[in-house]
């Protein structure tokens, strides 16, 4: 699952194309699309609009592992218009904070700073992007996310042979189709990273059924938790079900007789090489 | 092949950073001010970070050379550790970095020039003891070779310190250096052992078992002094047959002669890093044994810890003297 701020509604337009989502009533505070896969959030302009839309969507759904991806135009002195570049540094101006985003997927595009000002600026930066939401989508995402899931996608809308005046609702829309695939290759290989970590953290499915049988105080939830975890390292082709543990009649004795099962299963790697 | 060199501004035009810069020319430079920008920083992952993981260049500016813990020597008084680099290229599973650091990235101090004073400072310090320098704590001392040149750049600096010993620990075939450099007596090449069936599952991109004991009969002949270390031994049910298979298959191939020490360790880990290494692999077998905290440390059961270390040093006594053999468990 990915989540995907953009600016401005003419930046989110392609994207809401591209991957048929859908208008979300349950969001009133922000404009949000989405499909089974992917949540668009279209913050408005500005850090703090940026910051305070992350944060909103990462405190609707706690419970999962989303990558975060930023994706608007941005200006660079040099770099041609059209092209797409992954921020591979953000620094607020305003405060001189620099982040890195974690890059561990392949880049199928430039990388470069990102700079993010409070208002737009009359002159280019040397070897930076510029824009004004990153650092404050950065700041607020890695909050609740590891920074190899956070990242930012420019496409690169002005430099200093053409100027802001020429950037127009329908002109952004286009910057943004035309470099689709670009953004696709980047969200799949998000997508796929927070689905590795979504599943590192998974609780197994079992504990629900174990809960349901007997009562666990919140301690006991998570040592019946640990011990199923350690249950599937040991023997993944064969889950624990409640039915093995009749006998027990409080939560307790079932947490000893699962322990008591694991620690007499016996222990070989070479089998996992099989 | 990195993607991005992060580089510390402060050593951007640093002679070594430039070399190894040059050796991955596709590489994105990206400049920090602090290495702990990118290295320390608490939201990122360990595990997604070993899939690709960027290298660092960065300064040292203290503690160049350490003490070295409780447990971690081959007989010496005086035993110290020193850094040039910060994570392995391997990923074994029961290794210690992973729990302890939270970024996989690989870091390499390039001011090499510090390491060595510190080093030549400590052992003038006590010149008439004999002192032990382990290269291989925070990563394998061979494996990042063509990169990092560090045996080229510190065989020399030992080489004039004759109470100073170097102890190069790995897994690497990375070798050619040393092959190419007269050897030196105070320097022991020694590599880590756990028998194939655990290597397979445990050792992620370790050079196989029998590679390993090519390299090393390679740098005997050369007459190198070589180490045995098989530390951690890592417990499965029927352990006597693989280990007794394991020694075998290296002491038929490795005349004792040239072998400076042999040492046994056990699984030992604190509960801390244990605690992270469990979340970052929920899902690994190695983990979901029985284990018991001592002294702030994960361990196999006592008893366990005691059968497997008995059983294999008295294998081993059937090929080594009881001289050259160390147990490296701390004391409790």
């Amino acid at each position: 699952m990915i989540n995907i701020l953009t600016a401005l509604p003419c930046e989110a337009r392609p994207l809401i194309e591209h991957y048929r989502l859908r208008g979300n009533a349950r969001h009133s505070a922000f404009r949000c699309y989405q499909n089974d896969e992917v949540q668009l959030l279209i913050c408005g302009i500005g850090k703090l609009a940026a910051a305070t839309a992350t944060a909103y969507l990462a405190a609707s759904e706690p419970q999962r592992s989303y990558a975060w991806l930023n994706i608007g135009i941005a200006g660079h002195a040099t770099k041609p218009i059209g092209e797409a570049v992954l921020a591979n540094k953000i620094i607020d101006a305003a405060t001189g904070q620099q982040s890195f985003p974690g890059i561990v997927m392949p880049i199928p595009c430039a990388s470069e700073t990102l700079t993010t000002v409070d208002k737009p600026e009359p002159h280019y930066r040397e070897t930076s992007m510029v824009d004004m939401e990153a650092s404050g989508f950065y700041a607020a995402a890695s909050r609740f996310q590891s920074c190899e899931l956070i990242h930012a996608l420019k496409i690169i809308s002005d430099n200093q042979h053409h100027n802001t005046d020429n950037i127009s609702e329908n002109r952004a829309i286009a910057l943004i189709n035309d470099n689709i695939i670009t953004i696709e290759s980047v969200i799949n290989e998000l997508r796929q990273l927070a689905a590795e970590l979504d599943s590192i953290k998974q609780t197994p499915a079992e504990i629900y059924a174990f809960m349901e049988q007997w009562r666990f105080t919140t301690y006991q939830q998570n040592e019946l938790r640990l011990l199923l975890r350690r249950w599937h390292a040991l023997t993944p082709a064969m889950p624990p079900a409640p039915h093995d543990f009749t006998e027990y009649n409080n939560s307790k004795a079932v947490l000893a007789a699962i322990k008591g099962r694991l620690d007499a299963q016996p222990i070989r790697f070479d089998e996992a090489n099989k | 092949m990195h993607q991005v060199i992060y580089i510390e501004e402060a050593v951007a035009d640093h002679p070594r950073t430039k070399s190894i810069c040059a050796r991955f020319p596709k590489a994105t430079k990206v400049y920090c001010k602090h290495y702990g920008e990118i290295f320390n920083r608490k939201a990122q992952n360990f595990r997604l970070q070993k899939k690709q993981p960027a290298l660092i260049l960065a300064h040292k500016h203290t503690k160049h050379v350490l003490d070295a813990p409780d447990g971690y020597g081959v007989g010496g008084r005086r035993n110290y550790y020193f850094s040039h680099m910060l994570n392995c290229l391997y990923d074994c599973r029961y290794c210690f970095l992973q729990g302890m650091y939270r970024s996989a990235n690989y870091v390499i101090f390039v001011n090499y020039e510090d390491f060595q004073q510190s080093i030549v400072a400590t052992a003038q310090q006590h010149p008439n003891e004999e002192l032990w320098f382990f290269s291989g704590y925070d990563c394998d001392s061979l494996a990042y070779e063509p990169v990092t040149e560090f045996t080229k750049e510190f065989l020399p600096t030992f080489r004039q310190l004759p109470n100073a010993h170097l102890e190069l620990r790995t897994k690497s075939l990375q070798i050619r250096t040393l092959l190419k450099s007269e050897p030196i007596k105070n320097c022991v090449v020694a590599y880590s052992f756990t028998p194939d069936e655990i290597s397979q599952a445990l050792e992620h991109g370790v050079p196989a078992v029998e590679k390993r004991i090519e390299a090393m009969v390679k740098l005997q002949q050369h007459g190198w002094r070589l180490g045995l270390r098989f530390d951690p031994m890592i417990y499965q049910q029927g352990f006597e047959q693989i280990y007794q298979r394991l020694f075998e298959q290296i002491f038929s191939r490795l005349s004792t002669s040239g072998i400076h020490s042999v040492s046994l360790g056990t699984l030992r880990t604190p509960k801390a890093f244990h605690q992270n290494m469990v979340n970052l692999y929920p899902k690994e077998k190695l983990f979901a044994g029985r284990f018991e905290e001592n002294c702030g440390m994960i361990t196999y059961q006592k008893e366990l810890e005691q059968q497997m270390t008995e059983f294999c040093h008295d294998q081993l006594m059937q090929y080594i003297p009881q001289s050259l053999f160390f147990a490296c468990t701390p004391p409790e």
